[in-house]
């Protein structure tokens, strides 16, 4: 088993047949245009200066097309040349990374939820609950409340972001390394070190009030970072982490079988609980770093998956990716149209929206699916 | 054994296993045959499963070492395990519900890893697997709809679908109805003898042990303690030593296999009362009906003697089983000379006669008309129910000679408890007529 496969591998399921995906590629591009569209195009987000529909979707194709159609998106309404290049600027450096962050930050933290779910046979387990995202925030807050800057502060904030989550992560992979651990000693060290990691940051805080604006960005999440560079490192990042998780279906499946029996039937089961620990938490703080703490994506999407395609793995982690993308897309869509005036953290959106939907799942069980101890 | 020249499936030598301070396998050695069912007993603790989980590479020994195939498992990947050896654990948990062909197809993964994908060929060993268990047209079904027994049997379909040779099955059975049990061992049995398995399980059930393994190997406090065929390693001793219990070994008239009814736990037999006041009770029976009598006065620990019995009768077997002395006649002879003379040698020794109500045929009449020089010396009780004329085959004899035990004094009861009543107010009323021996104690506490 090698997990360290190729970046440009797609984390596609075996089983998935390739109408579905496609189908799946197109909705999810859909889903993006319209975001923008409706958002934008329809007025209903209050940006500095109104934007036409028309003139979003011109804008979309024009960009799209590099020149080639649509040379004056602006057509049609009557604005100057200036006018139309800082519409072009909302639409095309503003909202369109914003809402391609959400969807490669949602589809990060479905994955590591569903990969992080499948290895410790536990559906309470998510990325936030192990304590990455709170070493997340305490990065960023040493950095800001301490004043370090060897750079830019939109660099230095998530890439300290970044090393206080890979950093948590890989605590949380010593100690699940030691011989005698047990999925549950691991799981609640990952709660103990949550615990442990906010309370540094409350003493923080509560030093250096003035830093607490700041780095309630990262507590409560926010895609004001979006920027095509920050997209792209994301994306690549997401993806090179991602793939290879998404190709541990088989052994995410055996594992719940418990990891005598998956070690019997060939899975190394240490050393897929090791990858799945590194390459989730890595995969998260990529996350965190760039967009802080958006809960409950990473718990619902999972479930949500296993509701709608079964409990397969092969289809759980892939399946989560696509679902937690889409999911935290429209979250953002919502808190937009819902508070437009304001910026909402869509991490309160996602609890706000997920919670009822999610209870919704749990309760309406399919009767042939009777509750087993968890 | 393994023969010469052949490399065994598995090989443990000299394995020790401690968890913590713990010893759970303490120098074990063992060789498994290709094509052998080899099951693994011993009480709870004894290190069955350890021993299962060494073999697997699931704990690593302390020192010794495991091999399959000839091969060392620590030389092994998982995967190259996996190829070689597969598991049915005593329970699986499983935390969500799949269809059963997909969960049977867990099973290939050892075939392809991570990178790898199922094919046809895979599906129709699939098929094949379930086919074997009997789940064939259940493929679709979720894990959760089976029942317990089909459930065990699924994950047996899982281990078979490995495709590995060696077997190891902890436990199978332990959930399972009697039926549900047979079933299962019937079918690892089945594929031992058409496919070449080779299979471990152990058991907690000696008679299934003894009925479907080629070899039983046990195990005690981590050591391995008896090993061979059914007939070599079942023995009273055994089972009072490493169980702990006292049990009746029986042949299977059918197989000759040997088959155990347990009766109680050592440290449960009865102590007998004070030895001074009491000497051998005589039970006189045949055919079968001082078998309950003779267990039942031996529980309640009487010191006993029976007879005249013939050869392969049930009393006599009885007698055999509780090692009681007893007079044996060759089957279905009337009673010789010889015989006669030893039964009266254990009359003459008795401190009561029981007479227990045997059917009287010429071959056995002599042992009611042997009583009378007996009756009014010794204290006699006569279980008649049902009566002696109902039992009487030897026109008229056997009745009149029940009478005449009755005019010299033997007591007539229809009941075992009034008989348990009458000879303890019997023999404790009785004086001993010749004193205790020195030291003669011969009772249960030395045994302990």
């Amino acid at each position: 088993m090698n997990p360290t496969v190729s970046p440009s591998a797609p984390p596609a399921s075996p089983r998935l047949r390739g109408s579905a995906a496609a189908a799946l590629i197109v909705g999810t591009f859909a889903l993006v245009v319209a975001s923008v569209l409706l958002l934008l195009g329809g007025g209903l987000l209050r940006t500095p200066v109104e934007i036409p529909f028309r003139t979003t979707f011109q804008i979309l194709l024009h960009q799209l097309s590099d020149g080639a159609l649509f040379p004056n998106p602006c057509v049609g309404s009557a604005v100057t040349s200036a006018q139309c290049a800082t519409r072009v600027f909302i639409v095309w450096q503003l909202y369109l990374p914003e809402v391609l962050l959400a969807l490669i930050v949602g589809a990060a933290l479905g994955i590591s939820g569903a990969t992080l779910q499948g290895i410790f046979r536990n559906p309470l387990a998510d990325p936030y609950l192990l304590g990455i995202s709170s070493g997340g925030t305490l990065g960023a807050a040493i950095v800001y409340v301490y004043r370090i800057h060897p750079g830019s502060l939109d660099v230095v904030l998530p890439a300290f972001a970044f090393l206080g989550a890979a950093a948590t992560g890989l605590v949380i992979l010593a100690v699940a390394s030691g011989r005698s651990s047990s999925v549950e000693t691991l799981l609640l060290s990952g709660v103990a070190i949550a615990y442990l990691l906010s309370g540094m940051l409350s003493l923080i805080l509560l030093d250096n009030p003035f830093g607490a604006e700041q780095v309630t960005f990262w507590l409560l999440g926010g895609f004001g970072l979006a920027s095509w560079q920050v997209d792209a490192v994301a994306f690549g990042s997401v993806l090179a982490l991602g793939a290879p998780l998404a190709m541990l279906g088989r052994e995410l499946n055996l594992l719940q079988l418990g990891p005598d029996v998956a070690r019997s039937a060939g899975v190394d089961a240490r050393r897929v609980r090791l990858v799945v620990l590194l390459l989730a938490s890595l995969v998260t703080a990529v996350a965190v770093a760039f967009t802080g703490v958006i809960g409950f994506v990473g718990l619902v999407s999972p479930h949500v998956v296993r509701r709608l395609l079964g409990t397969d793995y092969r289809l759980v982690v892939p399946g989560s990716a696509a679902f937690g993308a889409i999911f935290l897309v429209a979250a953002n869509d919502a808190a937009n149209l819902v508070f437009p005036s304001t910026v909402l953290p869509v991490g309160i959106f996602t609890a706000f929206a997920g919670v009822p939907f999610f209870l919704l799942l749990l309760f309406r069980r399919r009767r042939s699916e009777p509750m087993r101890g968890a | 054994m393994t023969p010469p020249g052949t490399v065994p499936a598995l090989r443990l030598s000299h394995v020790s296993v401690a968890y913590g301070p713990r010893r759970a396998l303490q120098e074990v050695d063992l060789e498994v045959s290709r094509g052998e069912f080899l099951a693994l007993t011993g009480p709870n603790g004894s290190g069955k499963s350890t021993l299962l989980r060494a073999a697997l590479g699931l704990v690593a020994p302390t020192i010794g070492s495991v091999e399959l195939f000839g091969t060392p498992l620590q030389r092994l990947s998982i995967r190259e395990r996996a190829h070689r050896v597969a598991w049915v654990p005593q329970e699986e948990p499983l935390r969500e519900d799949v269809p059963l062909s997909r969960y049977v197809l867990y099973g290939r993964y050892a075939a392809h890893g991570t990178f790898g994908r199922e094919t046809e060929a895979d599906r129709t060993l699939v098929a094949s697997a379930l086919h074997e268990v009997g789940l064939a047209d259940r493929g679709t079904d979720g894990v959760f709809s089976l029942s317990g027994g089909e459930r065990q049997r699924a994950v047996l379909a899982r281990a078979l679908s490995q495709g590995a040779p060696l077997v190891l099955l902890d436990e199978p059975t332990t959930h399972l109805d009697i039926g549900h049990q047979l079933d299962l061992l019937h079918r690892v049995r089945a594929l031992v003898r058409d496919r070449g398995l080779t299979a471990v399980a152990a058991l907690h059930d000696l008679n299934l042990a003894a009925r479907f393994a080629d070899r039983i190997v046990v195990l005690a406090r981590g050591r391995c303690v008896a090993d061979g065929s059914a007939n070599e390693v079942l023995s009273s001793e055994l089972l009072a030593r490493v169980w702990g219990i006292d049990a009746d070994l029986r042949q299977d008239p059918s197989t000759g296999l040997p088959y155990l009814i347990p009766r109680r736990l050592v440290a449960d037999r009865p102590v007998r009362p004070t030895p001074e006041l009491l000497g051998p009770v005589h039970v006189v029976g045949g055919g079968g009906s001082a078998s309950v009598l003779l267990r039942t006065l031996a529980d309640g620990g009487f010191e006993l003697s029976a007879g005249a019995l013939h050869l392969l009768d049930t009393d006599a077997e009885t007698a055999e089983a509780l090692g009681i002395p007893a007079a044996i006649e060759a089957p279905f002879a009337p009673l010789g000379e010889a015989t006669r003379s030893r039964h009266a040698e254990l009359l003459r020794r008795a401190r009561a006669i029981v007479v227990a109500p045997f059917v009287v045929g010429p071959s056995n009449l002599a042992n009611l008309e042997d009583l009378r020089a007996f009756a009014g010396t010794v204290p006699m009780f006569l279980l008649d129910r049902p009566p002696i004329s109902t039992r009487d085959f030897c026109g008229g004899r056997a009745v009149a000679a029940y009478e005449e035990l009755v005019a010299r004094g033997a007591m007539v009861l229809h009941r075992t408890e009034a008989l348990l009543e009458a000879l303890r107010q019997g023999l404790y009323a009785r004086p001993t007529a010749a004193p205790p021996a020195a030291g003669g104690r011969p009772t249960v506490a030395a045994e302990r």
